[in-house]
């Protein structure tokens, strides 16, 4: 069980709050105390699961700006997989040829393979069904809807693609 | 604007029509989930973004739009986690495909 660290419950509060902000759109003093109150009880008590390493990483400008470029670069990603699922659709459906790749990722820490998998499975096209651990390095199963290339490597630059770069460069 | 908005609301229902019809129609399990993304990317981001717009410059209401903003961020970052879960259910439970797959790493390293 981890242990309960003050800036992981400062950076939690400070996102509760936001959020609460958010939600309300009130901002007289009584829902602004009720909302800090309700923040800081559910920072004291998440704090520990939701932030394990650095809990001020986001207020790094640099990191901020990199996260905001990846998100461009994602849309990008989203839209051109969209397009293109989207006209196998309507072309029938007879134009799928599926499988699943073993794709090898060179990101470290828990947080970055999930925010990889997470873009890779919601980009249409490509499913992350696994996440296996192989003599140090990271491995992806992906289940994609038309293989265009057998060789893992290949496949791997076609599936990532600018989604790796980014996100290294989020949480490098 | 409000011909902005018309645009960003067609172009959510033409990916949802798409992820529907592909919902029905796709060969197999795997392939049917690939086409259900498709409705909860653009086609949720498109009505998201145009009902966005509209609460902001045509009802004038900043409270509803940032409110409509946040039901985008929450599906975005949820969904996949459901869908990874159900796709690699179903591979574990012994779906598969009638069609033999091009590839199959997964098939292979779980048998071993």
């Amino acid at each position: 069980m981890p242990k309960t660290k003050f800036p992981a419950v400062i950076s939690t509060f400070c996102l509760c709050f936001v959020f609460w902000l958010f939600l309300t759109w009130n901002f007289t003093a009584q829902e602004m105390i009720a909302g800090a109150v309700v923040s800081l009880a559910a920072a004291l008590f998440a704090s520990k699961f939701f932030i394990h390493e650095n809990a001020f990483w986001l207020f790094n400008p640099t990191k901020l700006g990199a996260l905001i470029v990846y998100i461009f670069t994602f849309l990008r990603e989203l839209v051109k997989a969209n397009v293109d699922v989207a006209k196998r659709v309507f072309g029938g459906c007879k134009d799928v040829n599926p499988g699943i790749v073993k794709v090898p990722a060179d990101l470290k820490g828990d947080y970055a393979q999930a925010m990889l998998a997470n873009s890779i499975t919601l980009t249409p096209g490509t499913i992350t069904l696994d996440i296996a651990e192989q003599d140090g390095k990271t491995y992806y199963y992906i289940h994609w809807i038309d293989v265009a290339e057998t060789d893992r490597e290949k496949a791997g630059e076609l599936i990532k693609g600018s989604l790796e770069k980014g996100i290294g460069r989020i949480w490098q | 604007m409000r011909i902005v908005i018309d645009i960003l609301l067609a172009v959510g229902f033409i990916f949802a029509l798409a992820g529907a019809k592909g919902l029905l129609q796709m060969p197999d399990a795997f392939c049917r989930m690939q086409a259900s993304t498709c409705i909860s990317t653009l086609g949720v981001l498109g009505v998201i973004a145009g009902g966005a717009l509209y609460a902001f410059f045509v009802m004038g209401s900043v409270a509803t739009g940032v409110k409509i903003l946040l039901i985008g961020l929450l599906i975005i970052t949820i969904n996949p986690v459901g869908a990874h879960a159900i796709a690699k259910g179903a591979y574990r439970s012994g779906i598969r495909p009638d069609k033999e797959m091009e590839i199959d790493d997964y098939g292979r390293d779980i048998n071993e």
